[in-house]
């Protein structure tokens, strides 16, 4: 009997594991400060919960669990909910978040008004802060709540989103998006807001100035963003929000103020969703190459040669946790480099098959060592590259092509010489003997 | 007056050049030997054939230039080496042939030209 119900618990525990929904492990390590309960936020965990995630708690003040042990990282991904303490224990620094992410730990980090050492972390990711203790205001739309207390639009825009969400409440700091190629905008703030420093708008009229002064200092506007992805060279992913009461359980059941339920559990499903590599994460399989009408790869091409190169890219299926074909990806280049791209085409989807892209062309006319190239890089979907490298030979002595139409003039000409050189010969031998024979005659 | 003057001394060179061609040729179909006048015709076919490879060369393209070489120099070369048969083998050149059979010229010819064919094939291409 207890045979059977430990068997029972362990194959449960076994099925449990096989709906992680995560491609890259469902540990989550969640650093909530002491001064917030756990409990306002059991929509959110128990969601995350709900989807195979096993999550461990713990104060950003605490020895352990450890974030890494001696550099290896001890859970998939963090979760970092303690925007207002200024130290931490110590494996906890902006340097160790940053070797999470080179090791690919993704990362979920709440920001504030306050000033903390994360705000220098944040830095480091383009994203610049605004001056400590401004939050972000708005006095529209007309509401009951206080001003810091928003209701922002969620545009449809962003591919990590799923559409038709409704408008979310926030409270808490903007930051504007810097340079950065890799940075994912997911929420813009509403452009009648503004960042101040109290809601008695005694720092409006800095903003005013701002407006007047050419934009330095201008923080309003929905070039503000509040809640930032960052997606790292190594395809982990972190995501910045300005506030942490987004993924409150008081927030996500607060109403509009046009009466509809707001989209707050929504909206934080869907970033962790696409922070913990559930969504937008492809992966290329293989790739392959060889010359038309061959199957295998040659030791080197030849230049001039029809050449077909194929890749095949699966994403992430996070309902059956498998990798499954994916042909969505309609703008897929391939280079073909030595130095500088030779031949840059686009490698278009397989109708037939799933999954494969595929495209033929002709080696260009130098040899040298080329590089076949494969660079995917849009915001919010993991990076694809893959670079493989391949010779390419100038054609052997007996490679090249013979009996050109272009040179059928010389052809005759060579031969009209050489038959008539065999002709002369004959009749000039012929020559001799009828000499001869006429002499012989004549001499008798 | 100056006109016709000046026109029937022209007349009068044109017609002398036509004359001293004339003569030559005459000179030539009846003093010559026939095996000469056989080597002067296969001379001027290569020729020919040398000249129309050179024109198309110049005129249309040059594109498998290794056979235009091969072509051309097959056409030289053959020229050459027959020049120099008919130069061996003319009566009126027998003093300073003396040791040179004309049997030994055609075969230094004809084994000359064997090699000039096979090398001409090969870098034909």
């Amino acid at each position: 009997m207890r045979l059977l119900s430990s068997a029972f618990v362990a194959l449960l525990a076994f099925a449990r594991l096989s709906f992680a929904a995560s491609s890259s492990g469902d540990s989550v390590l969640v650093l909530l400060d002491t001064s917030l309960d756990r409990e306002n936020y059991s929509i959110f965990f128990g969601g995350l919960e709900k989807r195979g995630y096993s999550l461990t708690f713990r104060a950003p003040k605490d020895a352990s669990p450890a974030i890494t042990d001696y550099d290896v990282p001890n859970f998939d991904h963090v979760i970092f909910f303690s925007p207002e303490a200024k130290s931490y224990a110590q494996d906890i620094t902006p340097q160790s978040l940053v070797g999470l992410l080179s090791e690919k730990t993704n990362l979920l980090i709440a920001l504030s008004p306050k000033q903390t050492p994360l705000t220098s972390l944040a830095t480091e990711f383009s994203l610049i802060l605004p001056p400590p203790e401004t939050p972000l205001i708005s006095h529209h739309p007309v509401r009951s709540e206080r001003p810091t207390t928003i209701p922002v639009a969620v545009s449809s825009s962003s591919p990590l989103l799923t559409p038709g969400i409704p408008p979310v409440w926030f409270s808490g700091a903007p930051h504007a998006l810097g340079n950065n190629p890799m940075l994912v905008p997911i929420l813009r703030a509403p452009a009648e807001s503004f960042a101040a420093d109290s809601t008695d708008d005694t720092g409006a009229d800095g903003i005013v100035d701002a407006t007047e002064k050419g934009g330095e200092g201008l923080w309003a506007g929905s070039q503000m963003g509040l809640v930032t992805g960052f997606q790292t060279n190594v395809n982990s992913r972190v995501v910045f929000a300005g506030g942490i009461d987004l993924f409150s359980d008081e927030y996500a059941r607060k109403e509009l103020p046009s009466g509809t339920p707001s989209g707050n559990s929504q909206f934080a499903r869907d970033i962790a969703t696409w922070v913990f590599q559930e969504t937008l994460t492809l992966r290329i399989d293989s790739v392959e190459h060889h010359r038309v009408n061959q199957t295998e790869a040659p030791e080197m091409y030849t230049t001039n040669d029809e050449i077909v190169y194929t890749a095949h890219i699966s994403s992430y299926d996070s309902r059956t946790s498998t990798w499954k074909p994916y042909s969505g990806i309609g703008d897929l280049q391939l280079e073909f480099t030595m130095l500088d791209p030779h031949i840059r085409t686009s490698l278009p989807p397989v109708p037939g098959s799933p999954g494969a892209y595929q495209v033929q062309f002709r080696a260009p006319d130098r040899h040298g060592v080329f590089k076949f190239i494969l660079n995917w890089k849009r915001k919010g979907y993991s990076y694809l590259s893959s670079s493989t490298t391949v010779p390419v030979v100038p054609p052997r002595h007996d490679g090249y092509p013979r009996f050109l139409s272009a040179a059928w003039p010389y052809y005759t000409g060579a031969i009209s010489t050489s038959a008539g050189f065999f002709l002369f010969a004959a009749l000039w031998l012929a020559g001799d003997v009828k000499g001869e024979r006429k002499k012989g005659s004549k001499a008798e | 007056m100056a006109g016709p003057k000046s026109s029937s001394k022209s007349s009068s060179a044109s017609s002398e050049t036509s004359a001293a061609i004339a003569t030559l040729w005459k000179s030539y179909l009846d003093e010559t030997p026939d095996r000469l006048k056989f080597i002067d015709a296969f001379l001027s076919f290569i020729v020919l054939s040398g000249a129309l490879q050179f024109m198309y060369c110049v005129l249309v393209t040059n594109y498998p230039f290794n056979a235009f070489l091969a072509g051309f120099a097959s056409s030289v070369g053959q020229f050459v080496l027959t020049a120099s048969l008919r130069a061996q083998v003319n009566p009126e050149n027998r003093s300073e042939f003396k040791e040179v059979s004309p049997e030994r010229a055609f075969a230094d010819f004809a084994l000359g030209s064997i090699v000039l064919h096979f090398f001409v094939f090969n870098f034909l291409g």
